[in-house]
């Protein structure tokens, strides 16, 4: 195959419009909608971004090597409400998390290993393992009793003060969910970059037989990278927990195609082998600074997907393109 | 006969599907094995199958190409039904049909453009597709509503086994039958097994992928009348579900996202099976859960059929 050397830096490409795409959109709807730019509106915007770049995180990996997991909104779904539901258990809360978040990597591994020998119809496995899960999830929940799809228990206060609008990191009011989810993002982007491991993922991404030549595992590193996005789909279940107070499956609906289009506006081909989670929470920004500025336009939900389908494709057309049929033999 | 069965391998597990859920059915709900049953079953499974069907030439075409927009496709042609064409008086059959398929042919005509000429990946097209249609359906009908031309309506009654909606199914399945032997058919499959092969031994591949995609509107517009005559009105999300079912039939069909084989057979079948499903599960009284046990069933069935699928090709492998 061969590659011509402009492609090389598409990744830094992706980077780039999208920064310059964020800076442009900001400064539009600070001068369009009034408030827009304070600090409340901001403060907002970056809570529902931590949500959105956790869930885009899984996506990211998986992508880079290739797959596509869409589990994710389902996993998210009955991570909530088996949380909510074990928060009305005697069981200790901390305890109740880790539970679900091993619930998520188990269901990561799971989709990993099945998917491992149909990689080209991974995101249809990933989709069945979805409905298994949230039917189980579901099913379990609402055994005895009447609400159906709704779990109501009390969650800590020191849970909700994690994730909600209102809370706050050592008396500052900024909610620690965008400090995690900044942590994260610096780690991720450094392990990455700068580890063996981290740099496997891109060499099975980019070329399978070159990364088996220098003896990286691509069981081992397809594996993870569902095992993460599982974890990641859990942990944004439990903290939309604490964002809402209330257990509900559908939360993560809209979570199915906006941590693709999360991937794709970022700059991570879907391909395999190029992007990265700096271009992800880029994306993420992007979409979320776009959802306020529409919704401060007096958009509904239904134009702001119109828009969010109408972003995608200028995007991916300007640098994800494939290469013509004549370059590729 | 040994040739028979060996060609037609792929379909062994959604055949064995239907067969053990028919037996079920039959066992656990008998009325729908009864002539008004039957029409019924046929009328609410119709929209399914042939969804189920208009994917599968995009998916045979290859790329890891599954129309995600598919769903809203149907639903956009739907509510342009009700509202444009029912809303300005334009009810004559030949009208509604012909626009009905020329607006889905259209629409796939533009994500074909785009997969082609733009070269973004189809998974990608039928994403943004999907966001496009289903927020444009919503802002031409906000909530469900309006009626279907008159005789469109009246197929939803469902009281006659020898119905239009037969007729549109039995017509899906002639219009296959003579494009699958076609040498346009060779050559979408031959792109879809490997396009860069295709490319080298003179397949129009342009034309090929073209030709898929609009295969596919002819069937999408097909889905869209049978929707509309099931509902008898204008419904902007009903469609959406679509998509995931539609992509489940196909796969529970044995047809490979992988591209280059597969045939709709199998997604009828597929959408049958996932039919059947659906009414053995009601017939056990599960009460609140019933719609989460219908979801567990539905996923567990694409896992496993997946596995089957893997664990069977491989032994043909072996054998080899």
């Amino acid at each position: 195959m061969s590659r011509r050397p402009k492609r090389l830096r598409a990744e830094h490409r992706g980077l780039v419009l999208g920064s310059l795409l964020l800076v442009a959109l900001f400064t539009a709807a600070s001068i369009l909608v009034e408030g827009f730019a304070s600090a409340n509106n901001i403060r907002s915007i970056l809570l529902l971004a931590a949500f959105l770049g956790l869930a885009a995180l899984g996506q990211t990996m998986v992508a880079t090597v290739g797959g596509l997991d869409l589990s994710i909104p389902f996993v998210i779904g009955a991570s909530n409400i088996l949380l909510a539901y074990l928060f009305g258990t005697s069981l200790p809360a901390p305890l109740a998390i880790l539970c679900i978040l091993a619930m998520g990597a188990l269901i990561g591994v799971l989709n990993g290993v099945m998917s491992y020998r149909i990689q080209g119809q991974a995101l249809i496995l990933t989709l069945g393992v979805g409905f298994a899960v949230v039917g189980g999830a579901q099913i379990f929940t609402s055994l005895g009793s009447q609400f159906s799809g709704t779990v109501f228990s009390q969650v800590p206060g020191w849970f909700s003060n994690i994730a909600s609008i209102s809370g706050t990191t050592f008396g500052l009011k900024l909610p620690p969910v965008i400090l995690i989810w900044a942590a994260i993002a610096a780690s991720l982007i450094f392990w990455i970059n700068r580890t063996r491991a981290g740099r496997a993922i891109y060499a099975i991404g980019g070329n399978r037989t070159a990364a088996a030549r220098l003896r990286i595992s691509e069981f081992r590193v397809w594996v993870s990278t569902y095992t993460i996005s599982g974890l990641t789909a859990a942990a944004t279940g439990c903290l939309l927990l604490g964002f809402s107070g209330g257990g509900f499956v559908g939360v993560g609906d809209p979570y199915l195609f906006t941590t693709v289009a999360a991937v794709v506006v970022g700059g991570t081909s879907l391909l395999g082998g190029t992007g990265g989670y700096g271009a992800t929470v880029i994306g993420v920004l992007v979409l979320q600074v776009l959802t306020s500025f529409l919704v401060g336009m007096g958009l509904d939900y239904a134009a702001q997907q119109t828009v969010f389908g109408l972003l995608i494709l200028p995007m991916v057309a300007l640098y994800a393109r494939a290469p013509h049929i004549r370059y590729q033999i | 006969m040994e040739g028979l069965v060996s060609r037609n391998r792929h379909l062994l597990v959604p055949f064995g599907l239907v067969l053990v859920l028919g037996v079920i059915a039959a066992v656990r709900a008998p009325q729908t094995f009864t002539y008004v049953g039957l029409a019924g079953a046929l009328l609410v499974a119709a929209p399914l199958i042939l969804a189920a069907i208009a994917i599968t030439p995009i998916a045979i075409a290859g790329r890891g190409g599954v129309d995600l927009s598919i769903g809203p496709l149907i639903g956009f042609v739907n509510v342009t039904i009700v509202v444009w064409l029912t809303g300005n008086g334009i009810t004559h059959p030949v009208l509604v049909f012909a626009y009905a398929i020329l607006a889905a042919c259209a629409w796939q005509a533009l994500l074909a453009a785009l997969i082609i000429h733009v070269r973004i990946s189809p998974i990608i097209a039928s994403l943004a597709g999907f966001m496009i249609l289903s927020g444009v359906n919503l802002v031409i009908l906000s909530r469900p509503g309006g009626f279907a031309p008159e005789w469109l309506g009246n197929w939803g009654w469902g009281t006659e086994l020898l119905s239009p909606v037969l007729y549109i199914l039995v017509a899906a399945c002639v219009i296959w039958a003579l494009f699958s032997r076609t040498p346009l058919f060779q050559h979408i499959r031959l792109m879809g097994a490997d396009e860069r092969t295709a490319y080298t031994s003179g397949v129009d591949i342009v034309k090929a992928r073209y030709a898929a995609h609009l295969l596919a509107g002819v069937f999408a517009g097909l889905a869209a009348l049978c929707l509309t005559g099931l509902i008898g009105s204008g419904d902007p999300t009903q469609g959406n579900t679509l998509t995931l079912q539609a992509i489940t039939a196909l796969v529970l069909g044995g047809t490979s996202l992988s591209g280059g084989k597969g045939g709709i057979t199998g997604s009828i079948l597929g959408a049958l099976a996932m039919y059947l499903v659906f009414v053995v599960l009601s017939s056990f009284n599960f009460g609140a859960i019933s719609g989460f046990m219908t979801q567990l069933f539905y996923g567990l069935m694409l896992v496993i059929s997946l596995m089957l699928a893997l664990v069977t090709s491989r032994r043909r492998v072996a054998a080899v």
